[in-house]
């Protein structure tokens, strides 16, 4: 247990964060300062104060060559390595077939059907018929980015509701996948912040479950037919009934 | 190809994006130093691959959590590196009866701390800093950091009482916070 006269003196408090970030604590006092490390910002910030300061000797200590295979264990770990099985060789197979992705949009599905029912502020063009889709950050499956609208014409719309961060050198790229065996197809890039409009005969037929996707591409986009980047956005088409 | 990251912290956001090349970024600009900070603590090169594993697949797990308002991504990674190298070299000194001989041991031809501070680069504040305290004081810094040495281990290497360690070492960080702050 820590005594309370040093947690509440600032400076006795960073010295034992710095003790801590030396390693020096026994296991419940440095279960203690974690969880304040954890909880406190200017504890967090202590923390990192420290660790910042010792890099500079962990810079004298000569760097050791990882066997090649690290990398390899790393990317099997953390799931990297069946993502990027994946995406090739055969790109056709790409993100669209994964199990992770294909939830997502799922789950974006129902979101969308959410939306549509729940919140007609978002369906100022009430479609006749169409399709919506929400289009969220993988992985994160209650962060609604950009929202697609095919009218009952056919004509797209594609809408931020988010602000996306672009670095000056990229370009955001905007597809759509209907058949996997065909593989997801290019409607061109997007600039972060407008709304996109693309008419029918650019879209084509769309059908329900049908993905459209924002990856991250470089400038002028995707060098070759098939995405290249990281997805940033994805989403799935619901059929909007109607009325 | 050349680096699509601005810094260590532009890599660490992508990361938290699902950004697997970030991660790759990161790697490639550090896991040799990981290394060798790793090995220079645990002196086992299969462990310290171990470890510097765990940091990687950290650092990909919890890279959403890293807010650069609070530090350096850098700082945050190697405090990565560093928190999992203990854990092992503290698991393994416990089972060391065990495995004692176990595996490609790495010989002890770590420099003196003494010397450290020759090493580190002048610019360096925390050098400044070690360098104005006197050497009971610096001492134990360096051993822990650099060899990742307990209480007991700095008192019994410089055969000092255990509390009079405990003290110099806070009354070290003391004057370290103190001269880093100025």
């Amino acid at each position: 247990m820590i005594p309370p006269e040093i947690l509440s003196d600032p400076k006795e408090r960073r010295a034992l964060i710095g003790e801590y970030a030396l390693g020096l604590l026994d296991e419940a006092e440095a279960a203690e300062v974690q969880a304040l490390i954890d909880s406190d910002a200017a504890a967090e910030r202590d923390y990192l104060f420290w660790s910042r300061h010792f890099l500079a000797l962990a810079d004298i200590v000569p760097a050791q060559q990882p066997a090649a295979e690290l990398w390899a264990r790393i990317e099997a770990e953390t799931g990297l390595a069946a993502r990027k099985a994946a995406a090739s060789p055969a790109l056709t197979e790409r993100l669209w077939n994964s199990l992770g992705l294909w939830r997502i949009a799922a789950i974006g599905a129902l979101a969308a059907a959410l939306l549509v029912f729940v919140t007609p502020i978002f369906d100022r063009a009430p479609p006749t018929g169409g399709y919506v889709a929400v289009l969220q950050q993988p992985g994160e499956s209650a962060r609604p980015g950009w929202i697609v609208r095919v009218a009952a014409d056919g004509g797209l719309s594609l809408s931020p509701l988010v602000d996306t961060a672009v670095p000056a050198d990229r370009s955001v790229q905007f597809w759509t996948l209907v058949d996997p065996a065909q593989g997801p197809r290019s409607l061109g890039l997007v600039q972060p912040g407008g709304t996109v409009e693309i008419p029918a005969d650019r879209i084509g037929p769309v059908i329900p479950g049908q993905l459209f996707e924002l990856t991250l591409e470089p400038q002028g986009g995707s060098p070759g037919s098939r995405p290249t980047g990281p997805v940033l956005f994805i989403g799935r088409a619901v059929q909007v009934a109607s009325n | 190809m050349p680096n699509p990251f601005a810094d260590h912290e532009a890599a660490l956001a992508a990361c938290a994006r699902g950004d697997g090349g970030a991660l790759r970024a990161l790697y490639d600009a550090e896991s040799g130093s990981m290394l060798g900070l790793a090995m220079r603590l645990v002196r086992r090169r299969d462990v310290a691959q171990d470890v510097v594993q765990d940091a990687f697949v950290m650092i990909w797990r919890n890279a959403n959590r890293f807010d650069p308002q609070k530090g350096s991504a850098r700082a945050w990674m190697f405090a990565i590196l560093r928190y999992r190298a203990l854990n092992a070299l503290r698991k393994s000194s416990r089972e060391v009866e065990l495995d004692e001989g176990a595996a490609e041991a790495v010989p002890d031809d770590a420099p003196d701390p003494q010397q450290a501070l020759g090493q580190m680069q002048e610019s360096a504040a925390l050098r400044r800093c070690l360098e104005g305290l006197d050497e009971p004081r610096r001492k134990p810094i360096l051993l822990a950091y650099l060899d990742g040495l307990t209480h007991i281990q700095i008192a019994d290497r410089l055969a000092a009482p255990l509390g009079t360690i405990k003290s110099r070492i806070r009354l070290a960080l003391r004057d370290l916070q103190e001269c880093l702050q100025s």
